[in-house]
């Protein structure tokens, strides 16, 4: 399971600048990040390399922010490579909730992070088992990547 | 087995206690017509004098008295006592214009300390109990109202007084305190303070909490009793009149028993002036009927409840007033409707997922006025979808809409970023310029 950060963020200016700041501070490098966003407020979602150090410094400085256990899937990087996953999921009536790309350093593929239900999470490994081509990512690997 | 201060009068009979409020209605007037000009002014311009009053309905006749004309005539216009006779000058805080001043006699201030005293026992106190007063001390009349009533009851006092949030958590882990007296949404924010210390209500001896002031709703009752392991007892008081002590709850939290060999009730319509039966809402009048320094007659308070005179199962005969709604002056008119800033509250609670941290703001663009709530999410929300956030605005716009009528504008802010007060809270915030 990969852990994500999810942070509140009011619609104010100068709030996003706030906690990137508090991570930059902390010297908490942001693997992979996506906002959600409405007229008022923002939900930002965060991979960071270093999960519990992050989570302690947006705490101190105040920041809403509130732990979500996410998957990720490494896929070919070419066309159809998600459709693959999405094409899975899909037969099995399995919904994704939000899905956001990763940046990896050290492979050619794409990674996928995606969140589906908690129910669902353990058929997702069990169908990507099926094709090499779909690797489900443990947290470990996901940062080393 | 219900305890009491003073059971004799606090139980006395409803006849017995009726001709006791005519005795003292009378004696009143007497004096105001007597001693202070503007009421002898006011009574003649009605045609009326003291003769006028035999029977306690004839108190209709009475003028009313409004915090206009004790603003009029400050500072000690409306002193029936020689200053020399005066033992303690209390005063409002004056947010408008100058201050609203009331002077107390020595009985005057055993009279309030009686009443807050029968208002300690009915939130469980006696001699035993440590009473941690954390209402301000001074011209305010919060703190020194509670300390001369615990100490006449003969329990412990902590005269700590509002602020100073650690120092208030600490003596309440060390002294054993089993009261703590503040306005209600100080007490919250303790609560939510000893949570963040990492506290939890068993590392306290806090039993009972009487709070007042200020307007509070059930759910942050609730949420008041959930955070410090008590029980909360709602205590009324007023400047004008005598601090807190004036009403209380008892343990039946079914209205509060105002003292009425004090303080002699009405409700009136605000608009008319006209009294109202018993159990119908308005503006709470009260005349001090006790009272040597500055006794008001028809005093309006412009709090908003109604009078209970059901039995109550505690045994008292005093009536009780319903937990305030607000204040006339608290209520907002928004397009035409009556709004309290406890309704706003109560559709909040209702929705949970929210803290009972909110701001009202009025607006105008235009002709139309603009309702916005702007409401802390709690803290441990998940934040994993959007829609889950809409649905939460969703749902207070809802009640909000369900209790007054009228549609708001949502707006979900971070934990903590609302103000806090330590007096007061601010929830209103009215831009309009009219």
């Amino acid at each position: 399971m990969i852990r994500q950060i999810s942070v509140f963020i009011q619609n104010d200016s100068g709030r996003l600048a706030h906690v990137l700041k508090t991570l930059k501070d902390a010297d908490i490098n942001i693997r992979s990040l996506t906002i959600a966003e409405t007229a008022d407020y923002g939900i930002m979602r965060l991979i960071l390399q270093d999960t519990d150090k992050g989570l302690e410094a947006l705490k101190n400085a105040k920041i809403m922010a509130n732990e979500t256990n996410v998957m990720a899937v490494e896929i070919p990087d070419k066309p159809g490579g998600l459709s693959k996953l999405t094409d899975l999921l899909a037969d099995a009536n399995i919904d994704i909730e939000y899905a956001y790309s990763f940046l990896p350093q050290n492979t050619s593929n794409a990674i996928i992070i995606f969140k589906v239900k908690d129910e669902d999470e353990q058929k997702v490994i069990d169908l990507t088992q099926a094709d090499p081509a779909l690797q489900v990512l443990e947290r470990d690997t996901l940062l080393i990547k | 087995m219900e305890n009491y201060w003073n059971e004799s009068y606090e139980c006395m009979p409803r006849e017995q206690l009726k001709e006791l409020q005519k005795k003292n209605l009378i004696e009143v007037v007497e004096k105001v017509y007597e001693r202070v000009p503007f009421y002898r002014k006011k009574f003649q311009e009605l045609g009326i004098s003291p003769v006028d009053i035999v029977e306690l309905e004839d108190i209709q006749k009475l003028p009313f008295t409004t915090k206009d004309d004790l603003r009029d005539n400050y500072p000690y216009g409306l002193l029936a006592e020689p200053l020399k006779n005066i033992t303690r000058v209390h005063a409002s805080s004056g947010t408008t214009g100058k201050p609203v001043v009331d002077g107390y006699t020595k009985k005057d201030l055993n009279m309030w300390a009686e009443c807050a005293a029968r208002a300690l026992v009915c939130a469980g106190g006696d001699s035993n109990s440590v009473v941690q007063n954390a209402y301000g001390y001074g011209l305010f009349t919060g703190g020194l109202g509670i300390h001369d009533g615990a100490e006449k009851l003969g329990a412990s006092i902590i005269p700590v007084s509002s602020g100073n949030t650690d120092r208030q958590l600490m003596m309440m882990q060390d002294f054993g305190s089993t009261h703590l007296t503040c306005t209600p949404s100080y007490a919250q924010y303790l609560g939510e303070s000893l949570r963040k210390k990492g506290l939890t209500p068993d590392d306290i001896n806090l039993k009972y909490g009487v709070h007042g002031a200020e307007a509070w709703s059930e759910n942050m009752r609730k949420d008041i009793e959930e955070k410090l392991g008590i029980e909360c007892f709602d205590i009324y008081g007023l400047s004008e009149i005598a601090g807190p002590g004036v009403a209380i709850e008892c343990s039946d939290h079914s209205g509060l028993h105002i003292w009425e060999d004090n303080f002699y009730p009405e409700i009136i319509n605000p608009e008319t002036g006209e009294v109202l039966p018993d159990g119908e809402w308005g503006e709470l009048v009260i005349t001090t009927i006790t009272k040597e320094g500055m006794p008001l007659i028809r005093y309006r308070t412009r709090d908003i409840t109604r009078l209970i005179s059901e039995p109550c199962v505690c045994g008292r005969t005093h009536r009780k007033i319903d937990r305030l709604h607000g204040r006339t002056d608290d209520m907002l008119i928004i397009r035409g409707v009556n709004v309290f800033p406890s309704q706003i509250e109560e559709a909040l609670l209702r929705a949970g997922e929210v803290e009972p941290h909110y701001l009202i703001i009025v607006d105008r663009k235009g002709a139309l006025d603009t309702l916005e709530v702007r409401v802390e999410l709690g803290d441990s929300l998940k934040l994993n979808t959007v829609r889950e956030l809409e649905e939460i605005e969703k749902k207070i716009k809802h009640n909000i809409h369900s209790i007054t009528g009228l549609n708001a504008h949502i707006v979900l802010v971070e934990p903590g970023t609302i103000p806090r007060s330590e007096g007061k809270a601010v929830r209103v915030d009215d831009r309009r310029k009219i």
